[in-house]
Formats: C-alpha cells, sequence, structure tokens
C-alpha cells in the first residue's frame, strides 16, 4: 500500500541537503529531513474513509512526480506582529530559537505520521515560528502567504509560555497560477500551561491547487486551543485540523467553514482527544456544497481511558446548493472513559423551501433571498468567530461566491 | 421491580440456557472448508445440482477474498480458526425437515426447547414455530389457516427440493450475492438449515411466526440461511432466537438472511440474539423494499464473543420506508459492533435508525452504519439517533455512522450520545425508597424501552430478563 514509489524517485538527498543549507539548519535538523525522506517509501497516504465500494478521498491519483518541484520554491509572505512577541522566519527561528526548535519541532505531528507529513518534513523550505513569553497577551499575528510556484511547503510551529495568550491568523492564497499547484502545510501548536492561542486560518489558493494540511495542537494544564478553519480554495484539499487534550482542564474548540462549489473536493477531518481530566472541546462545522463539489467531512472524538470528567460535543451541518453535489459526513465516537457527556450531530439538507417561500412572498427576489439564506446558514459558526478580519474575510469570500452563481 | 426479580431468581433464566446436551450426530462434517466438505453436505442433502454448483462458486469466492482486516476499531477475528469449524452436524433425529409434534423428537432434543421455552411460546403467541439443532431443522409447523391462505413456512432445505423456482429466482442472487463479503461466501458454501416464508399477495399473517436457532456441539459453526418473500399488500413478523452453551473453543454463527418486500407489503424482522461468549456471530442481512414497502429490523445482540451485524435495507420503490432499532449489550469479553445500513435509491424513501446500546465490564459495543442517498432519491429522509450507556472505565462505546449523500433534495440528520447513568437519576429512585442496583436496573428498562414496545410482549419479557441477568452482580 506504500504510496513511495511515486516521487521518491526523483527526490534525492542533495535536494534535500540543500534545503537545509540554504536555510543554514544544524545537523540534526538536516538528519530528520533525511529520515523522513528515506521513509517515504515505506509510509502510507493519510487515511481517508472508505465503505463497500467507495473511497471517500482518493489521493493515489495525484501525480506528485509532476507537482513537486522541491529546489524552486518562490512566495511572497508576509509575517508581522507586536513586538512583545517572537514571530519570526523559519530560517531566524533557526538562528535565534534552536533550543525552542529542538523541543517541539516535530513533538506534535510525527514527521512520519504518513507519507504527506514526511514528504512535507523533507522538503519545507519555508515557515513561521511565533515564541510568546510568558504572561504576554498578543493580538494581531498575521501570516500571510502567496504561493508563486509549483509546489511550496510550509511550516508553522507556536509555542507559548505560561499563562500568555496570543490570536494569530494565517490566510494561504496563490500568487502565480499555473495549471497544477500543490501546497503543503505542517502546523504545531504547543500550548503553555495556563495559555490560550487562537488559530484562524483561511485557505483561499487557486482553484487549480492541491492542498494538504495539517494542523495540530497539544494542550498544557488549564490552556486553551481554538481554531477556526476556513476551507475556500483549492481543487482538491485534504486537511486535519486537531487537539490533543493532555493537560488537564484544557479545552479545545475547532470551527470550520467551507464552501466548496464546480469540481472542488474537500476532505476535512477534525479530531480531537481526551487524554486528560476534565477536558472539554467543542467541534462545529458548517460548509455549502454546490456544482458537482464534493464535502468529505469526518469528526472524531477520542476518550481515552483516563480522561475523567470528559465534556465532548460536536455539530457538523452541510447545505447542498446543487443536485450534482455530493455531501459526505462521518461524525465518530470513541469512548474509553464512562464520566464522560458527548455528543455529536449532523445533518445534511437543502434551503428550506419554506424559508425561501417566505422571503419571496415579502418581495425579495429569488436569488437575493436564496444567498441571504446561504449566508444565515454560516451564522452559527460566524458567530463562533473572534478573529474580525477572519469573520469579515470569510463573510467576503462566502458573498462573492454567491454572487457568481446564476 | 422487586417483582420482577422474584419471578427471575424462580426461572433460574441462566440455566436455561447453559445447559448442555451430548453430542449425538447423524453426521458430521470434517473440520474446515473443502470442496469434498461442501459435496458431502449437498450430498448429505440430497440436494439438486444447481444448489451444488452454487455451494461450489461460493467456495472458489470465499477462497479468494481476503478476510477484512481495515475496518477502524472492527473487533479481533486473530482467535477464529475456520478451519478448525465443523461447518455441518445433522443431529440423530427420524424424520428429516422436521416434525410437526415436540413428543416425535428424540427426548434430548425435546428438552432443549422445552428449556428453552418454545413450545409454549407456540401455544400462546406465534403462528408458526421452526427450530434448528445443530445444521439441521427439527422442529416445523405452522396453524393451519395460514397454510390454507397460501402462506408456505419451511425450512430451507426443503424449499430447495420443493420451491425450487422461487428458491432458484431470490436465493443469493440480487440481495445477498457470495461476493458481498467473505462471510457471506463462506455462508453460501456451507449453509444448512433456516426458514423459507413466503406470503401470498393481501395475506396478512397476524401473530409472529418464530424460528429458534440452537447450537449444542462445541466447536461447530451454524450457517442457517432465511429467505422471506412477502408478495404485495402483504404482511409478516418473524423473529428469530438464538443461543447455544458456553464452550473453551469457539463457535462460529454466520447466518444469512435475505428478504423480499413486495409492493405495499409489511415486513418486521426480530432477532434476538444470546449466543454463548465463545461464538463469533457473524452475519450478514439485507431487505430490498419494493414501492411504498415497509422493512423493520428490530435486533436484540446480547450474546457472543464478537457480533458484527449490519443489517441493510436498499429502499428500491418509491416511497418505501425502513426502520431499524438496535440494542446492544457487550459485557466482559465482549465486542458488538453492529448497527444498520440503508441504501436510499428512489424517491420518496425514509429511514428511521435507532440504536441504543450498553456497555459493561471491559466490554465493547460500537454501532456501524452507513446511510447512502442516491442522486435522484428526492425527497427522500433519514434519521438516526445512537444513544450509548456506560457502566464503568474498563468498557468503550464507540459510535461510527457514515453518511453518503447524493441527492440535495433530502433531510438528513444524525445523533449521538454517550453517557454514564446519570448520579441525579439513581438519587432520585434511592429517594423513592428503591436499592442501587434496582435504580440501575430500572434506569436500563427504561434506556432499552423504545426496543422493547416493538417486541410481543413475551419477547420484551425475554428480553429485559436477559439484561437483568447480564446486570446481575456487576452492580453495586
Amino acid at each position: 500500500m506504500s504510496a513511495g514509489t511515486q516521487v521518491h524517485a526523483n527526490l534525492t538527498d542533495e535536494q534535500v541537503r540543500q534545503i537545509s543549507e540554504d536555510l543554514d539548519e544544524p545537523d540534526w535538523l538536516l538528519e530528520t529531513r533525511l529520515e523522513a525522506l528515506e521513509a517515504l517509501e515505506e509510509l502510507d497516504m493519510p487515511d481517508v474513509i472508505r465503505t463497500p465500494g467507495r473511497d471517500w478521498t482518493n489521493l493515489h491519483e495525484l501525480d506528485f512526480e509532476s507537482l513537486v518541484d522541491p529546489l524552486n520554491a518562490a512566495e511572497n509572505k508576509d509575517q508581522v506582529g507586536p513586538d512583545e512577541v517572537d514571530v519570526l522566519s523559519w530560517a531566524d527561528a533557526v538562528q535565534e530559537h534552536e533550543e525552542l526548535l529542538k523541543e517541539h519541532f516535530g513533538s506534535v505531528v510525527d514527521p512520519q505520521e504518513n507519507y504527506l507529513t514526511a514528504l512535507s518534513t523533507a522538503l519545507f523550505s519555508t515557515g513561521t515560528v511565533v515564541y510568546v513569553p510568558e504572561g504576554v497577551d498578543a493580538e494581531d499575528v498575521t501570516i500571510r502567504t502567496e504561493q508563486n510556484s509549483r509546489s511550496l511547503f510550509n511550516y508553522t510551529l507556536v509555542a507559548t509560555e505560561e499563562s500568555s495568550s496570543v490570536t494569530i491568523l494565517e490566510r494561504q492564497s496563490t500568487g502565480e497560477e499555473q495549471d497544477e499547484q500543490y501546497y503543503s502545510g505542517i502546523v504545531e501548536i504547543a500550548a503553555g500551561e495556563n495559555s490560550y492561542v487562537q488559530y484562524g486560518s483561511l485557505q483561499n489558493l487557486s482553484e487549480e491547487a492541491y492542498n494538504f494540511t495539517l494542523k495540530r495542537g497539544v494542550t498544557d494544564t488549564y490552556s486553551t486551543i481554538d481554531w477556526i478553519e476556513g476551507n475556500i480554495g483549492t481543487q482538491l484539499t485534504k486537511t486535519e485540523v486537531s487537539t490533543l487534550l493532555e493537560g488537564d482542564s484544557s479545552e479545545t474548540q475547532i470551527v470550520g467553514a467551507f464552501y466548496g462549489h464546480n469540481d472542488q473536493h474537500f476532505d476535512l477531518d477534525v479530531k480531537v482527544w481526551h487524554r486528560a481530566e476534565h477536558t472539554t472541546a467543542d467541534l462545529v462545522t458548517r460548509g455549502v456544497t454546490d456544482d458537482v463539489a464534493r464535502s468529505v467531512y469526518e469528526g472524531v472524538q477520542d476518550v481515552g481511558r483516563d480522561a475523567w470528567d470528559t465534556s465532548s460535543y460536536q455539530r457538523e451541518n452541510t447545505l447542498m446548493l446543487s443536485d450534482e453535489s455530493e455531501a459526505d459526513a462521518s461524525p465518530k465516537l470513541i469512548i474509553n472513559n464512562h464520566d464522560t457527556e458527548a455528543s455529536h450531530s449532523a445533518t445534511v439538507g437543502q434551503i428550506d423551501a419554506e424559508d425561501l417561500f417566505y422571503m419571496t412572498s415579502r418581495g425579495v427576489d429569488p436569488r437575493a433571498a436564496r444567498n441571504m439564506l446561504v449566508e444565515g446558514f454560516f451564522v452559527p459558526v460566524l458567530e463562533e468567530v473572534d478573529v474580525d478580519e477572519l469573520r469579515d474575510d470569510l463573510v467576503e469570500l462566502i458573498g462573492a461566491r454567491l454572487r457568481q452563481r446564476d | 421491580m422487586s417483582s420482577d426479580q422474584d419471578h427471575l431468581k424462580e426461572t433460574d433464566t441462566e440455566a436455561r440456557f447453559e445447559f448442555k446436551k451430548e453430542e449425538s450426530s447423524a453426521v458430521r462434517s470434517g473440520k474446515g472448508l473443502t470442496e469434498e466438505v461442501i459435496r458431502m453436505i449437498s450430498d448429505d442433502k440430497d440436494e439438486p445440482d444447481w444448489m451444488l454448483e452454487r455451494r461450489l462458486r461460493a467456495l472458489k469466492q470465499y477462497q479468494n477474498m481476503p478476510m477484512p482486516t481495515d475496518w477502524p476499531g472492527m473487533p479481533d477475528l486473530s482467535e477464529l480458526d475456520i478451519e478448525e469449524i465443523v461447518p455441518y452436524i445433522r443431529p440423530d433425529v427420524d424424520k428429516r425437515e422436521g416434525v410437526d409434534d415436540w413428543t416425535e423428537l428424540p427426548e434430548e432434543i425435546k428438552d432443549t426447547f422445552d428449556k428453552l421455552g418454545i413450545p409454549e411460546a407456540e401455544k400462546n403467541a406465534l403462528s408458526g414455530v421452526g427450530a434448528q439443532y445443530e445444521s439441521e431443522v427439527v422442529y416445523q409447523n405452522m396453524q393451519e389457516q395460514w397454510e390454507e391462505k397460501g402462506v408456505i413456512f419451511c425450512n430451507m432445505d426443503k424449499a430447495v427440493k420443493e420451491h425450487p423456482e422461487l428458491v432458484k429466482e431470490h436465493f443469493m442472487t440480487t440481495c445477498v450475492p457470495p461476493s458481498d463479503n467473505k462471510f457471506a461466501a463462506l455462508h453460501g458454501a456451507v449453509w444448512s438449515g433456516g426458514s423459507f416464508v413466503y406470503v401470498p399477495e393481501g395475506v396478512t399473517v397476524e401473530m409472529p411466526v418464530q424460528a429458534y436457532f440452537r447450537m449444542n456441539s462445541e466447536g461447530m459453526g451454524q450457517f442457517e440461511h432465511t429467505l422471506i418473500i412477502a408478495e404485495e399488500g402483504s404482511e409478516v413478523h418473524y423473529i428469530e432466537g438464538c443461543s447455544a452453551p458456553k464452550y473453551g473453543t469457539h463457535n462460529l454463527h454466520s447466518g444469512g438472511v435475505e428478504v423480499f418486500v413486495g409492493e405495499d407489503a409489511h415486513v418486521q424482522y426480530s432477532t434476538v440474539q444470546n449466543w454463548s461468549k465463545n461464538t463469533f456471530n457473524l452475519n450478514t442481512k439485507r431487505a430490498i423494499c419494493e414501492e411504498n414497502g415497509t422493512m423493520e429490523w428490530v435486533s436484540g445482540s446480547m450474546g457472543s464473543k464478537a457480533t458484527m451485524l449490519y443489517p441493510c435495507t436498499i429502499l428500491k420503490g418509491r416511497g418505501s420506508t425502513d426502520t431499524h432499532i438496535t440494542i446492544a449489550f457487550a459485557g466482559e469479553g465482549q465486542d458488538i459492533d453492529t448497527g444498520a445500513k440503508v441504501y436510499h435509491n428512489a424517491p420518496d424513501t425514509s429511514s428511521t435508525i435507532e440504536s441504543k446500546s450498553i456497555s459493561k465490564d471491559g466490554g465493547r459495543t460500537n454501532y456501524r452504519g452507513l446511510v447512502h442517498i442516491a442522486d435522484g432519491a428526492e425527497n427522500s429522509s433519514t434519521a438516526v439517533e445512537c444513544d450509548a450507556l456506560m457502566f464503568d472505565n474498563e468498557s468503550t462505546s464507540d459510535t461510527m455512522p457514515y453518511m453518503e449523500i447524493e441527492e440535495s433534495k433530502v433531510d438528513v440528520a444524525h445523533e449521538a450520545t454517550v453517557g454514564k447513568i446519570g448520579d441525579e437519576d439513581i438519587f432520585y429512585l434511592q429517594s423513592r425508597g428503591l436499592d442501587d442496583d434496582d435504580a440501575k436496573k430500572m434506569i436500563v428498562a427504561g434506556f432499552i424501552e423504545p426496543i422493547t414496545e416493538e417486541l410481543p410482549i413475551e419477547y420484551a419479557v425475554e428480553l429485559n430478563r436477559l439484561i437483568e441477568l447480564e446486570m446481575e452482580g456487576s452492580l453495586g
């Protein structure tokens, strides 16, 4: 089942050494990259859901050989934040924070978790490190990545010290478009004791692009990680947003919004592992499918044997705007401790005919009424988004996409 | 509640399932799966060639299919060695195809079913009864009034000979072909016994018919096949019960059930499964529903070491309806992986799935379900509700639904909850004078009530008793 042969033949140690050398990385990082490269042969693609006769997402058809161009990465990047936090490019972080990287790099997402994480680890040439010292409260950290090359491998690390807080907004878009592009991103968050991290992400890459993103955070005692995950662009997206609740009394919220049209395919995984006492998780995702788009949603709430006093909730709602689109969902509960209150729900439906009738009977033209109802459908998710800028951007992108329709 | 308990003690329910009889077989196949074994089974049944050919074809498919291993969180089947299972044991009875008088059965077998309460139930609540012992149906009877209306209720081996056209058309062809999965293929090769039910157009069989399946011998496999054909506008309720005494080695039950629900017909299929905790229970059950037909699956899974069972309904006709009601109870060492599958392939179809599960003493329950709404199945709706109760921290409760929605004019909802028995509920009941055990039992009884109220009273009582029995001694 290994996918290794696909691209491995094209990649060499020399390329990886070159990337590492350009970034002036210490030996241990180069070693990690080379090990990831070597592991490609053994590793499988990320899991996708399979039911009798159907694969919900097919990653094996991706032609990595032509997509991956490791030494020609090009981008336009902004990495800004307030003075009291370190917001560094990867190259700067390697120089200034080697100990921090040693501690956290690869500790949340195993570089060899699957074929695509290993590929990303071996080849990433850009990234951002956000370090928030003890007691610092920081807002408005923004990371903007505009992809200008065939492939781009990005890495982000967020580490917060005790009783600090930070809000980060990350956006990906495409600058120079090509017929096919590949974006790969890994995000690791290590939230220190009693710290708070809000990480908002808005993916608006070209609709010719393929995207693999894995974002995962680990909580310490009393800490909170809140994710906002917006997916608008790409032809094919496979993402995971997840939190490992390792600290007692830690919390997470994962809010997702997506809008797929044309032949877009979104495979969105949302996962939480409760591994400590008194932890809480709230997963909320809403999305729209139009034209022949397909959405695949997997949500996992996994409560470990020792996760006493767990609260875990999950909701997913999909609105289908077209008959030819498809919406697949699998919300899963894995419960190993009975001292748990857990629930999940998922719905799929269309615009309510009565709502539409009511609005048109009030003189709203049908097209405007429909658009308002779709915008209204996203409200419960948008209300959870604390970052104004991200919320406004999402609203604008959703509105623009709706106005494109007939 | 306390009176119920007294009743429980008096009837000594556990002994009713646990007793063993000396094996006394007329014919017994070798272990494992070979062409020779298949030919021997077919020959012993004096089957027509076409059935032997189907068996051999299924055997080939079985041999070519891998064991399923890639299901997330699937039960551990590594201890199941099919080569060690004896697939066919014909008990030593005088008359093949079942007698219609209990007294004609050998004392051992009659005593078995007496203890299980089958003849008693037949008198009170059933239109007909079939009883299978090992691989063969030993008793089969139906009230005359149904026979007069053209209803057929006979054992499957007999149906192969007496109703070849119906069987040829429906047996493991369109509903559950052997290629469906490895255990369906296994079943197709070695099946023996089971029920054939045919209800003619417009006939309503007012009281349920029941089949009871008993495995007595150690290390055997039971592979009964049930085929139900309900013609247009007819109605029937089929109940199956199953049990076996516990042995040190593993038994295998791999039944096959095919139900054809005609236009406007209504079929209810109820199962109370109480296999011993050394039994692997791996079944394939499926119904095809024509226009405005209704299929109802009611399943109570109490027994077995591991169960993998996902009754499936294919809503083929416009306006057809499916209902699944399932309850799973997993105690120590048990892995009950069960759920439902529904394919909405026509407009105006609806399905409702209600699943309740209870896990305790290290047992695991999993709801695994698939709802597929095909493109064009407009105005279809599905509602899935899964609730799970956990008794302790050694147990596991999983929920794994899959929804594939290709049609936009639909109403799809899935909900699930997992929790422990509420301390407040227990406190409330205790404040009303119940002790802790009784309070828990009452909460569980209330939890599963949506299931028990779908069953005839005798079975509801039986199910409640089984669950109370499972809870005995584990509470405190």
